[in-house]
């Protein structure tokens, strides 16, 4: 066995692991979190005989091994659900169905996924320009004005919660300046120009909160690079200071950037919770905090599962391409 | 985190000087550095600003609580009467729109809440991630495993599921902003700083004197506290200093979802929470404590810069006259990650 | 009652539901009219109508919404028996025909209600529509798969309190007849006058039984109004709805359905919502909202610009917020301490922690202040706009707590306005001028809700609202004050556990009245009686007040429902 397929081998068992006490951690959370589910499902004016209809039909009187266990059974072999006129059947990996909308929670991820990679992806092209950008001229261009302006701008993204950056570009952007229209989610399939427009305040909003963190990892790579003793000879040679930043210093700070965009990446899949409430995004995090706030455990579970997962793939990916990319480090 | 870059982050400790080579030292450096300086007497400010905030308050004559109706016109939604947001003499920043309460007394002990909240949670953050980090390297092979996977279940569980599950549970008698400091700290920044803190671990047990001291028969314990500590000093702080300005817009995130602060305390997350839709009507109360949480961000993160430069020389004299190591350089990139993405995005 | 919130999806559905995350409820000018559109106001047929909402159309199945009269988007696929007339203000609140010729023949005292269809009623395929499909929709929602709706059929309708729907009980409720296909009949427990203001309810709305697929029917049910469901994304968030052929203006006095196509857009932010409305550019200059007031930031821009500002549809709708109490827990036993409390309070305070005098109107009775619920003027603790805190200090001590006292006020964390830390630290700084030290407990909103609705748990003193189902004042008092409502093993909203005979006997005088004026004013003096008891101290009534797009004309805004109809508007 080579080193690479025991690095692979032992993250996947890893990421099984973990992603399996996630979901029991969950069902505890839940299990002896107050709000009566029946109760939210049937409506605050529900009689106690409909919630106790409403309570046996969700399976909620089980005690939690065996709703666990009906949880595992889904996951495995897939579970059975009635619409009251028919039985519908989940295969597997049935994650459930919710217990507010009835909605299938495979469905409701899958819908949900698209908008939440599109938000990501874009705001990952931008946060990559800016940040590398901002961090290639602290680098080279210490202290002068450009540089500090765009210090600033990353520094004021970091400081600044993305519910206010959004909303005064919102204003400004859209309302007064009238340049675009107000963001709407449009289905890239549908019309990859208008995703694109309308995407493109989001993908700001959320780009200038991770910049920073890429200019600030961008600058110490190149200093690193620049102060090494090959480039001081590139130097005494008349290299031109252009080609060792973009030749030498530039390729040096890729390995880190590339590990710490796709760690950034996994995380934000699930975590952009703010910007997609505030530009009306149906991605996955909105729907999580509203599955959390109305005591939707099955849609919960497997929202966390699936955030779980990006991020432990954007962990175990992270390593490999850092190793692929610098060859000094040995996978450990 | 990455096990990738947290070997990137922890790579220039190993050679890291075994104790602390003189606090003296290391005042010296950050003297030397001007931008370091001022970011510090910025934060000194600010911290003594939010100590002193019943002082400052009774300076002006108000108090943050109070309502004020005759200050705020009630038929166009609440907005302030006075010419800039209500700034005079009586009220030196203006009033908060639609209960008039001193803007100036809400910013200065809301300074308290933020600043306290973000501290207490980087305390946490650093103590579980050392004791996590320390154990796992020392410990035995399954401890080691097992540690590892607590954190990371906790690197992959979204901040703001537990948030609200938390919050839920938790009793209300329990004060809000220790819990809220729980809930960043937990969720956030300590899996980083233990992982970090866990290869750090691993490269310094294979030191010469830290294996001399384990051979010599000293308890594992004796060993943390001796040896192991003072070399993880330097690393540990460095992110530490830079765990700070995170957690501060941490606590304003979680009070944009409800899970902040309770009323009528204030804290400067949640003054933006209220603030962003007066953007146009009455700028002045978004942008005081925007400005508040910007100032003290920007100073913290330049002082964090300052801290690590003091404390790895090399890096510092790298800075100046363009010579250094690698490895030790890589140490810089430890400040990159920090806590995880959805606590502010 | 319908409880608008942003966490409880299912019952927020309704499309009349308040939502106020970044805004606040409303108050102000008495004008119950809708401020005119401008320009060429004459409605034409056509166009694309945008409605932007905050929640989605979740669970677009007429069994499972919780509407007061039909509600905004459900009532444009659903028609019902009755129906509320699309009236400008107090004309608003009356109940008219719908489905049915009339609005409901009684018996003698009220138990037996007969309806006939009208004739030539098609749903959007073209099939008849049949009294037994509408026998069939009301059994339906007693389907635990299918909760959500009202409680009165359950309660109301006879023998029907165990009934489990049809598709584990296919017997069918014996309670409904249907003598022939235009004529069905209902058989009540006990008297209920008020039965035609049910009759509104998405409940009696028709469904084909060879169509109804359970749980997915939400995702296409068959229309019998003016517009059918062509698209439904997400679970409601995005809906499509376009013209029903089938549909006929000659059996419909009530809807107008001007627009060809209707595009629901909901999940917004509602600072966005009014962003768009305000820019009105684009699409957006035909659109509405239907669950989403102008917050106070946002009024106080509008009300500085003029072309804004006549874009904007005032309205009420019968809602009360206020404080109530539980008098089995010291010290609120004492109703010297209730009354202090009572002139205490500051509600001017209140009212701008709720988003100024434009957006809320200072209560002082429990009935919203309409003429249809039979609202009585009356104020048992005269204190003025902001409070009477002397007089508090001297009921106080008469009570004994001559030094003052230290109570503790529960309230939702939740950002509505109504029950959250706002209107709590009003009340609060109120309370300290009279000595009264509050200290305040939070609680999230699920926590909340399950805490306040049990008896088990129920605090001395609390934050609470209440919103009509219907424009009368029984669904607004009887659930709160009706001593046999007080459920000891499930959801209580008789939180002063009130169980007195006189109020309950002339509960039960006034159901049994079918003149629904003459009801009126009994319901309005028995308000004033219970008043006096000080187990609710009445805060405000929300004022709505809803932007519109620039081409959005005809705008009819009803007392019933306070937000402009949009079966009425027209886009071009």
């Amino acid at each position: 066995m080579n080193a690479l397929t025991g690095f692979v081998l032992r993250r996947v068992i890893g990421a099984v692991v973990t992603l399996f006490a996630l979901s029991v951690i969950i069902y505890v959370v839940f299990y002896v979190t107050p709000g009566n589910v029946a109760q939210i499902t049937c409506g605050p004016r529900c009689s106690p005989v409909q919630v106790h209809q409403v309570a046996q039909q969700l399976h909620l009187d089980d005690p939690l091994y065996v709703r666990y266990w009906h949880f595992l059974q889904g996951l495995f072999v897939g579970q059975d659900f009635s619409t009251g006129t028919s039985v519908e059947h989940c295969s597997a990996p049935c994650l459930g169905q919710s217990y507010q909308t009835d909605q299938q929670v495979t469905g409701i991820i899958l819908t949900r996924l698209p908008v939440s990679f599109s938000l990501v992806l874009g705001a990952m092209v931008i946060w990559l320009l800016l940040g590398v950008g901002t961090g290639v001229l602290s680098a080279w261009r210490r202290g002068r004005f450009s540089e500090r302006a765009l210090t600033a701008l990353t520094l004021a993204g970091v400081a600044t919660p993305v519910f206010v950056i959004g909303l005064v570009l919102m204003i400004v952007v859209c309302g007064e300046l009238q340049l675009l229209p107000f963001p709407e989610y449009v289905n890239f399939t549908d019309d990859p120009e208008q995703w694109a427009w309308n995407l493109l305040l989001p993908w700001l909003s959320l780009a200038l909160i991770e910049s920073a963190n890429f200019a600030r990892l961008t600058r110490a790579s190149m200093l690193e690079t620049l102060a090494d003793d090959h480039i001081r000879t590139f130097r005494a040679y008349g290299v031109g200071e252009r080609a060792i930043i973009a030749r030498h210093a530039l390729r040096g700070a890729t390995a880190s950037v590339i590990a710490l965009n796709a760690v950034t990446f996994g995380s934000a899949v699930g975590g952009a919770v703010l910007t997609e409430t505030l530009f009306g995004l149906p991605g996955v995090g909105q729907e999580l905090v509203h599955a959390v706030k109305v005591v939707d455990l099955p849609v919960v579970v497997g929202m966390v599962l699936v955030v779980g997962f990006f991020v432990v793939l954007a962990n175990a990916v992270a390593d490999v391409l850092y190793a692929v990319a610098d060859r000094r480090v040995v996978l450990a | 985190m990455s096990e990738a870059l947290v070997a990137v982050e922890a790579a220039g400790a190993d050679t890291a000087a075994p104790a602390a080579s003189g606090a003296r030292q290391f005042w010296r450096r950050l003297r030397a550095q001007r931008a370091a300086l001022v970011a510090a007497a910025v934060v000194a400010l600010l911290v003594l600003i939010a100590l002193a905030a019943p002082l400052l308050t009774g300076l002006e004559g108000q108090d943050p609580t109070t309502y004020h109706p005759a200050l705020i016109d009630s038929a166009r939604g609440g907005v302030p009467t006075g010419s800039f947001g209500g700034i005079g003499a009586d009220h030196w920043l203006g009033v908060e729109p639609q209960t008039g309460r001193d803007m100036f007394a809400r910013l200065v002990y809301g300074a308290r809440v933020s600043l306290g909240v973000a501290l207490a949670a980087t305390v946490v953050q650093v103590v579980l991630g050392v004791a996590m980090g320390v154990a796992s390297g020392l410990g035995s092979r399954w401890a080691d495993l097992v540690l590892s996977r607590i954190t990371d279940i906790f690197v992959s569980m979204p901040l703001m599921v537990m948030a609200l599950a938390l919050l839920a549970i938790v009793p209300d008698g329990f004060p809000r902003p220790v819990l809220v400091a729980l809930i960043i700290s937990l969720v956030s920044g300590w899996s980083t700083t233990a992982k970090m803190v866990r290869a750090q671990t691993l490269t310094l047990k294979n030191l010469d004197y830290v294996a001399a001291s384990r051979l010599s028969g000293w308890s594992t314990w004796r060993t943390a506290v001796r040896e192991l500590l003072p070399g993880l000093a330097a690393p540990v702080i460095t992110y530490a200093a830079l765990l700070i300005p995170t957690n501060i817009s941490a606590e304003a995130a979680l009070s944009f979802l409800g899970v902040g602060v309770k009323p009528p305390t204030p804290s400067w997350g949640q003054m933006l929470t209220s603030a962003d839709v007066w953007y146009q009507a009455a700028p002045q109360y978004l942008l005081l404590p925007a400005a508040a949480l910007f100032v003290t961000v920007f100073a913290l993160t330049v002082l964090g810069d300052g801290v690590r430069v003091a404390l790895d020389p090399r890096a510092a004299s790298r800075l100046r006259i363009g010579t250094g190591r690698k490895r030790e350089a890589r140490a810089e990139t430890a400040g990159a990650f920090g806590a995880k993405k959805e606590d502010r995005a | 009652m319908r409880q608008p919130s942003v966490i409880a999806r299912r019952v927020a559905a309704a499309s009349v539901s308040l939502v106020v995350a970044a805004g606040a409820a409303a108050c102000g000018p008495k004008d119950n009219d809708a401020k005119g559109s401008g320009g060429d106001s004459t409605p034409h047929k056509g166009g694309t109508l945008t409605v932007l909402n905050s929640q989605p159309q979740t669970d677009f199945d007429p069994a499972r919404l919780y509407t007061s009269g039909g509600g905004n988007v459900p009532s444009l696929v659903f028609r019902t028996l009755t129906t509320r007339n699309r009236e400008n203000g107090a004309a608003g609140s009356k109940v008219v025909p719908d489905l049915a010729t009339d609005t409901g023949r009684p018996n003698k005292d009220a138990t037996v209600w007969t309806y006939t269809l009208k004739k030539g009623l098609k749903y959007e395929d073209g099939t008849p529509i049949t009294s037994a499909d509408i026998k069939y929709g009301i059994e339906r929602s007693f389907a635990p798969e299918l909760s959500g709706g009202a409680p009165y059929l359950r309660d109301w309708l006879a023998g029907a309190a165990d009934y489990q729907g049809p598709y584990k009980d296919k017997k069918g409720l014996s309670a409904i007849e249907t003598p022939d296909s235009r004529t069905i009949v209902f058989h009540l427990d006990k008297p209920e006058g008020e039965f035609p203001f049910l009759a509104t309810q998405t409940q009696f709305a028709p469904v084909p039984k060879g169509k109804d697929n359970g749980t997915k029917y939400e995702e296409h049910p068959v229309s019998s109004g003016p517009y059918k469901v062509v698209k439904n994304e997400n679970d409601g968030e995005h809906m499509l709805l376009a013209r029903n052929t089938y549909w006929s203006a000659a059996t419909d006095a009530e809807r107008k359905a001007y627009p060809d196509t209707i595009d629901v857009r909901s999940g917004l932010d509602s600072s966005v919502i009014n962003q768009r409305l305000s820019a009105s550019q684009g699409a957006d200059a035909a659109a509405v909202t239907t669950d989403t007031n102008l917050g106070p930031a946002e009024l106080a821009k509008v009300s500085g610009d003029k072309e804004l500002a006549a874009r904007v549809g005032t309205g009420h709708f019968g809602y009360t917020n206020y404080i109530a109490f539980n008098p089995t827990v010291k010290p609120f036993d004492n109703p010297k301490v209730r009354q202090a409390i009572a002139y205490a309070v500051d509600r001017s305070s209140v009212v701008n922690a709720a988003g100024g005098s434009a957006l809320a109107e200072p209560a002082t009775t429990f009935l919203p202040d309409q003429k249809s619920f039979g609202h009585t003027p009356y104020d048992p603790f005269p204190a003025g706009a902001s409070g009477n805190a002397a007089k508090a200090r001297q009921l106080l001590a008469e009570a004994g707590h001559k030094n003052g006292l230290s109570v503790t006020l529960t309230h939702s964390n939740a950002k509505d306005f109504e029950t959250s830390p706002e209107i709590a630290t009003a009340v609060q700084d109120a309370l300290k001028k009279a000595g009264i030290t509050v200290k305040l407990q939070g609680l999230e909103d699920n926590d909340y809700r399950d805490t306040i609705h049990s008896v088990k748990t129920e605090p001395g003193f609390f934050l609470a609202h209440w919103g009509a189902d219907w424009p009368s004042g029984g669904p607004f008092l009887a659930p709160i004050f009706d001593g046999r409502q007080i459920v000891k093993d499930g959801a209580n909203f008789n939180t002063g556990l009130l169980n007195d005979k006189s109020v309950n006997d002339e509960i039960d005088a006034i159901n049994k009245l079918t003149d629904l004026d003459a009801a009126a004013k009994r319901w309005g003096a028995l308000d004033q009686k219970i008043g006096e008891q000080a187990l609710v101290v009445p805060l405000f009534h929300p004022v709505y007040k809803r932007l519109y797009g620039s081409d959005v004309r005809n705008i009819v805004i009803s007392d019933w429902t306070g937000v402009l109809d949009i079966s009425q508007v027209a886009v071009k």
